[in-house]
């Protein structure tokens, strides 16, 4: 280096410089947009039964006190959350109707854009009153993870079969208008620590990862305790 | 003998870029798309305050971008060959501390990453992975004049001139 200015070498250090700072400089604009479209936004649209303070998780009997608060992260694109749903979902379903605990659900989008979607669809369909069968019938079909097959004209075909025929709904996914509230999700859940999902808290409690998300039955155990 | 390693020497510093180099550029590459995957990689290994973890798992993937885009060019050889060593013996301790500690999670090294089931972690191919790519970026240290690199080759015509 210290022999820069010396000829011997016969190529000059102008055109090195110069792939250094553009490869830099096209690196930073990358990096800039990513960065900021990771902030939150405290003014985004938001499901209507989201509830803010609870990390803009969807709350089920938000109401209810003396009850067990469950709160569930997960990705409608991991296949483990689709055997958890297989496992406990009608379980929580039935605590859900019969108001014996607050559940709050949390769509992480980490796997991709195709999470990202179905997340919003997720929030579109709660505003139609049927997020949980949205929930069950989506990973009773779950593809194989960014297959391409979830868009948002998979998703406004795939609501009809839970009746929704709605044109809010239709433009709610069309437009992607939760996506801002599906980024404050994935940054409250960044927050928390969720390493992997599903991840699932009793009280503000992890449950046994190595017994209660494979087992109804330590996880009512699980529920009955708290 | 002696000649033969300075004639081969360049040959073998530009395999050492290329793999050194293409590695780091395919390992940030693969995760320049999936910010929260890989800060989720990031928290998993236990070690940074949460926010701190986050804020790297977003710049992680850009910056090994660019090291491994220099190095696959050949600009700034010695000074990112310490960079991307430097980055790979830290990848080391976090993987072996995980490792110690008992953590189940994947390196996610290349995209992926957090927690996975007991029995599915591979720490020791992964160390193992990253101390021949320290043993690489060491060789490129000592020896940063490679082929068809973009940096000048000061000791070109002197075989003693690496010699600094």
């Amino acid at each position: 280096m210290a022999q820069a200015k010396n000829s011997k070498g016969g190529k000059d250090n102008f055109t090195r410089n110069l792939v250094i700072a553009v490869v830099i400089g096209v690196v930073l604009i990358m990096l800039v947009p990513t960065i900021l479209s990771k902030q939150t936004n405290t003014s985004a649209a938001v499901p209507s039964i989201v509830s803010v303070e609870d990390g803009y998780g969807m709350v089920f009997n938000k109401e209810l006190q003396d009850v067990p608060f469950i709160e569930i992260y997960e990705d409608f694109q991991c296949p483990a959350c689709a055997r958890f749903e297989t496992i406990v979902g009608e379980y929580l379903e039935d605590l859900i109707n019969t108001k014996k605990a607050k559940v709050a659900y949390h769509p992480l989008s980490f796997l991709g854009p195709e999470s990202q979607l179905a997340a919003n669809a997720a929030g579109c369909a709660a505003d139609e009153g049927q997020f949980i069968q949205f929930h069950k019938l989506l990973y009773a079909n779950q593809p194989a993870e960014n297959s391409g097959a979830w868009s948002s004209s998979y998703f406004t075909t795939f609501s009809l079969g839970l009746g929704i025929t709605s044109k809010e709904y239709e433009k709610c996914v069309n437009n992607n208008e939760y996506k801002d509230w599906v980024i404050n999700v994935a940054n409250e859940g960044a927050k928390r620590n969720i390493n992997s999902t599903p991840t699932v808290f009793i009280n503000g409690k992890e449950i046994d990862r190595d017994r209660a998300y494979n087992s109804l039955g330590e996880f009512m155990l699980a529920v009955s305790k708290a | 003998m002696k000649n033969r390693f300075v004639i081969l020497q360049p040959w073998i510093g530009l395999v050492a870029r290329l793999t050194l180099g293409g590695v780091l550029f395919a390992a940030g590459y693969l995760k320049v798309d999936t910010p929260d995957e890989s800060q989720m990689a990031v928290r998993a290994y236990e070690m940074l305050p949460i926010s701190l973890a986050n804020l790297l798992g977003l710049i992680l993937p850009f910056v090994e971008v660019v090291i491994g885009a220099l190095l696959i060019l050949g600009a700034l050889t010695r000074v990112m060959a310490a960079l991307g060593g430097f980055t790979m013996f830290i990848f080391i301790i976090a993987i072996a501390q995980a490792w110690a500690r008992g953590l189940n999670i994947d390196c996610g090294c290349f995209g992926g990453g957090g927690a996975v089931e007991p029995g599915q972690t591979k720490y020791l191919q992964e160390i193992l992975r990253d101390l021949g790519l320290v043993f690489l970026a060491a060789y490129l240290i000592r020896y940063p004049s490679t082929k068809f690199s973009l940096d000048r080759n000061e000791n070109r015509k002197s075989s003693q001139g690496e010699v600094e």
